[in-house]
C-alpha cells in the first residue's frame, strides 16, 4: 500500500494537537495522586459518566478504528457478527463480574483471583496471563497509530509506533490512573466526533437520505448494493460454533482482560460501576453501528466507482474513502480521532501491565516493601514496560483484529473463567482454579504460537481430537470453542475432587455480592456448575457435527 | 433468601438474552439461511467465491430498507443490550437499597 503521496499539513497539526493535550492532562492529574491507590486506581473516586466514557475509548481502539473497517470488506456479516459479540460483552462483564469485583476492594485481576482463592502461585500465574494477552493487544494498537502516520507522511510505520509508544508511556508514567482516566475521558469525545462527522459527510456524497445519522443512514442504498455487491448481507456460512467461540471469546475474554476490568476498581461503588457499564455501551454500540456505515460506504464506493483497493490497504480504507468523499479538514478529524483512539487503549494496557509488575509480582515476592517505594517503582516500572513494549510492537502482526481476537481467546480461558467461578461458585478453590487457568491458557496460547506465530494450517496442528474440526473461514477462533470449555470443566471437577476453600474465603463470596451476613447456601447450589459443565460438552460437541455441511 | 433468588435469576435471565443477541443469534442465521434468504444462480464472477448457487436476503424480509437479519444483528446488540443492561441495573440497585437496610 502507498502512502497518501504529501505530507497532510493539517492531519498532522490535529494529530499533534492531540498528543500534547494528552501530555498536558496527565501533568494537570498529577496532582491528585498523593498515594498507591491514587496512581493505581485514581483513589477509587470516580463517577459513573467520567468511567462510562473512559471504558468507551478503552475498547474503541483502532482496532475498532481502522481494523473493523477493513474485517467488513472482507465480510460483513462476520464483522458484525464479532461486533454484536464484543458489545453485547459488556453487559456480560456487567452482570457477571463488574460490581462485585468492585466490592471485593481489589487494585487488579490479578490480586482478585490471588485474594479469592487465597493463593500466591495464582497470583504469579495471572500476572503471567495478563502479560500475554496485553502484550498481544498493544501490538496490534500501537500498528494501528504506525498506519496513521504512514499514510500522512510516508514514513514507515516504525516511527508512529515509535512516536506513539513514546508519548503514550510519557504521560501513563506521570499522570498514573488519574491522568489516564481523564485522558480516555477526552480521547473519547475526540472520537466520536471525529468518527461520526465525516462518516456522515461521506454517506451525504454518496447519496443516503440519513446521512446525519449515520448508524441507521443508507437504508435506501441497500437496494441499489444489492444489485452490484449480491453476496454483500449474505451471513459467511462457517460452521455456527464458530459464532459461538466468538461469543465465549468476548463474554468472558473481556472479563479477563484486566485493563478492562481495571476501569471498574476507580470507580466510588457498585452502583456507579453497574451504570457506567450501560453508558459505554450505548456509546459502544453507537460507534460500532457508525462503524458498520462505514464498511457499507467503502464497499459501495469502491463497487460503484470502480476503485480498486488491494488487500494489504485495508486497514487504510477509512481514510482513503474519508479522502476522497469528504475532503482534507474531515480527514485530518478523521486521523486525530484514529490517533485518540489508539492512545487511549495503548495507555490502559501500560498502566495494567505497569501495576501488575510491581502491585502483583514484585509487591507478593516482597511484603514488607512500603507504599511510597513501591511507587516509585511504579514510575520506573511504567517507562521501561513502555518502552519495551515499544520494541515488541516493532515487528507488529499482518491485521490488527487477528491479533486483538487470539488475546480475547487466552484472557478468556486463562482469566475470565476462575474469575467468573470465583464470584459465582463459593466451592471453587485454588486446585480447581489452577487446573483451569493454566490448561486453558496452554490450549489458547500454543493456539496462537502454532497458527499465527509459526503460521501452520490450524487442521495441521498436533491437537489431540479436535484439530479436525479447526476448518474453514476464520478455523483457528474455533481453538477458543475448546479452550474456554476445557478451562470450566476442569475449574469445577478438579473444585469438587478436592477439599472445599475455608469459610474466610466464601465468606467473601457473599461479601462481594452485598450481603453484610454469611449463609453457606448462598452461591453455593450443584445446579450452576453441573449446567456450565453440561453447556461446555454441548459446545465442544457441536463442533464435530455438521462436518460435511460448511466449507472447509 | 428472596433476594438472593431474584439476583441470581434475574442475572441468569439477562445474561441467556444477551448471549442469544451476542453470539447466538448468529448462529441462528447461520442454521435458518434459507428462512432469511433466496436461493439464486451464482453472478459468473463470483462463481470461484461461491460455487454455481448463492443467496440474496428476501426484499419482503426487511426494516428501514436493511436486510431483516442485519437490522436485528446490530439494533439488538445496541439498543436491545443498553435496555437490558438498565433493567438489570435498576432490579440491582433495589436489591442493594434492601441489603443496607
Amino acid at each position: 500500500m502507498e502512502p497518501r503521496g504529501e505530507v497532510f499539513v493539517l492531519g498532522l497539526i490535529l494529530s499533534m494537537v492531540v498528543l500534547v493535550v494528552s501530555i498536558l492532562i496527565s501533568v494537570w492529574a498529577r496532582r491528585f495522586t498523593r498515594n498507591l491507590g491514587d496512581y493505581y486506581v485514581a483513589g477509587r473516586s470516580i463517577g459513573a459518566v467520567n468511567n462510562g466514557l473512559a471504558m468507551v475509548s478503552l475498547a474503541l481502539s483502532l482496532t475498532t478504528f481502522l481494523g473493523l473497517t477493513a474485517l467488513i470488506l472482507e465480510g460483513v456479516y462476520i464483522a458484525v457478527a464479532v461486533y454484536a459479540s464484543f458489545t453485547a460483552a459488556f453487559i456480560g462483564l456487567m452482570i457477571l463480574a463488574a460490581p462485585y469485583l468492585r466490592r471485593h476492594k481489589s487494585f487488579t485481576t490479578m490480586a482478585f483471583i490471588s485474594e479469592r482463592y487465597g493463593s500466591k502461585t495464582l497470583r504469579y500465574i495471572s500476572v503471567v496471563v495478563m502479560l500475554i494477552v496485553s502484550v498481544l493487544y498493544l501490538a496490534g494498537n500501537l500498528k494501528g497509530i504506525g498506519i496513521v502516520f504512514f499514510y500522512l507522511l510516508g514514513v514507515p510505520e516504525v516511527v508512529g509506533i515509535i512516536v506513539g509508544g513514546l508519548v503514550v508511556t510519557l504521560y501513563v508514567t506521570v499522570g498514573g490512573m488519574y491522568g489516564v482516566t481523564y485522558n480516555q475521558t477526552f480521547q473519547t469525545i475526540v472520537l466520536l466526533f471525529c468518527l461520526m462527522f465525516p462518516v456522515a459527510i461521506v454517506l451525504k456524497t454518496l447519496g443516503a437520505a440519513g446521512w446525519y445519522f449515520p448508524p441507521l443512514g443508507y437504508g435506501d442504498m441497500v437496494p441499489l448494493m444489492s444489485q452490484i455487491v449480491p453476496h454483500y448481507f449474505w451471513p459467511m456460512l462457517v460452521h455456527p460454533v464458530t459464532y459461538i467461540a466468538i461469543f465465549l471469546g468476548s463474554f468472558f475474554g473481556i472479563i479477563g482482560l484486566p485493563h478492562f476490568v481495571m476501569r471498574f476498581f476507580t470507580v466510588r461503588d457498585a452502583r456507579e460501576a453497574r451504570w457506567s457499564t450501560v453508558l459505554c455501551v450505548f456509546l459502544v454500540g453507537l460507534v460500532n453501528t457508525t462503524v458498520f456505515a462505514t464498511g457499507f460506504a467503502a464497499v459501495y464506493y469502491m463497487n460503484t466507482q470502480g476503485v480498486d483497493i488491494p488487500t494489504a490497504g485495508y486497514d487504510y480504507m477509512v481514510f482513503i474513502l474519508v479522502d476522497a468523499l469528504a475532503g482534507q479538514g474531515w480527514l485530518a478529524l478523521a486521523v486525530a480521532g484514529s490517533v485518540a483512539a489508539g492512545l487511549s487503549t495503548v495507555a490502559g494496557l501500560l498502566m495494567i501491565m505497569g501495576v501488575g509488575l510491581i502491585h502483583d509480582l514484585y509487591g507478593a515476592i516482597k511484603p514488607d516493601v512500603d507504599d511510597e517505594k513501591k511507587l516509585k517503582l511504579s514510575y520506573a516500572t511504567m517507562f521501561i514496560v513502555g518502552i519495551l513494549v515499544i520494541i515488541f510492537s516493532l515487528n507488529p502482526p499482518e491485521f490488527i483484529l487477528k491479533a486483538i481476537m487470539w488475546a480475547f481467546g487466552i484472557a478468556a480461558a486463562g482469566l475470565g473463567v476462575p474469575i467468573v467461578l470465583g464470584i459465582w461458585w463459593k466451592r471453587t478453590n485454588k486446585y480447581g482454579a489452577g487446573a483451569g487457568m493454566v490448561v486453558g491458557t496452554l490450549i489458547a496460547f500454543l493456539g496462537w504460537i502454532m497458527i499465527d506465530y509459526m503460521g501452520i494450517n490450524p487442521v495441521d496442528i498436533p491437537f489431540p481430537f479436535f484439530a479436525k474440526y479447526f476448518y474453514g473461514p476464520l478455523g483457528f477462533i474455533k481453538v477458543t470453542a475448546v479452550a474456554v470449555p476445557i478451562s470450566f470443566i476442569l475449574t469445577i471437577v478438579v473444585s469438587w475432587l478436592t477439599p472445599p476453600p475455608g469459610p474466610e474465603l466464601q465468606r467473601q463470596v457473599d461479601e462481594m455480592h452485598g450481603w453484610t451476613d454469611v449463609d453457606p447456601k448462598r452461591y453455593n447450589s450443584k445446579g450452576l456448575p453441573i449446567t456450565i459443565i453440561i453447556l461446555s460438552v454441548f459446545v465442544m460437541w457441536f463442533m464435530t457435527t455438521l462436518y460435511d455441511v460448511f466449507p472447509k | 433468601m428472596k433476594d438472593y433468588k431474584l439476583e441470581v435469576w434475574i442475572t441468569a435471565i439477562c445474561f441467556m438474552v444477551v448471549a442469544v443477541t451476542g453470539g447466538f443469534f448468529s448462529s441462528i442465521v447461520v442454521l435458518l439461511n434459507e428462512r432469511f434468504f433466496d436461493a439464486v444462480p451464482t453472478p459468473e464472477a463470483l462463481i470461484p467465491y461461491y460455487g454455481e448457487g448463492m443467496y440474496v436476503f428476501k426484499q419482503q424480509l426487511s426494516i428501514m430498507g436493511f436486510p431483516l437479519h442485519y437490522f436485528l444483528l446490530i439494533m439488538l446488540s445496541w439498543i436491545g443490550v443498553t435496555i437490558i443492561g438498565a433493567i438489570w441495573c435498576v432490579v440491582m440497585d433495589r436489591i442493594e437499597a434492601r441489603q443496607k437496610g
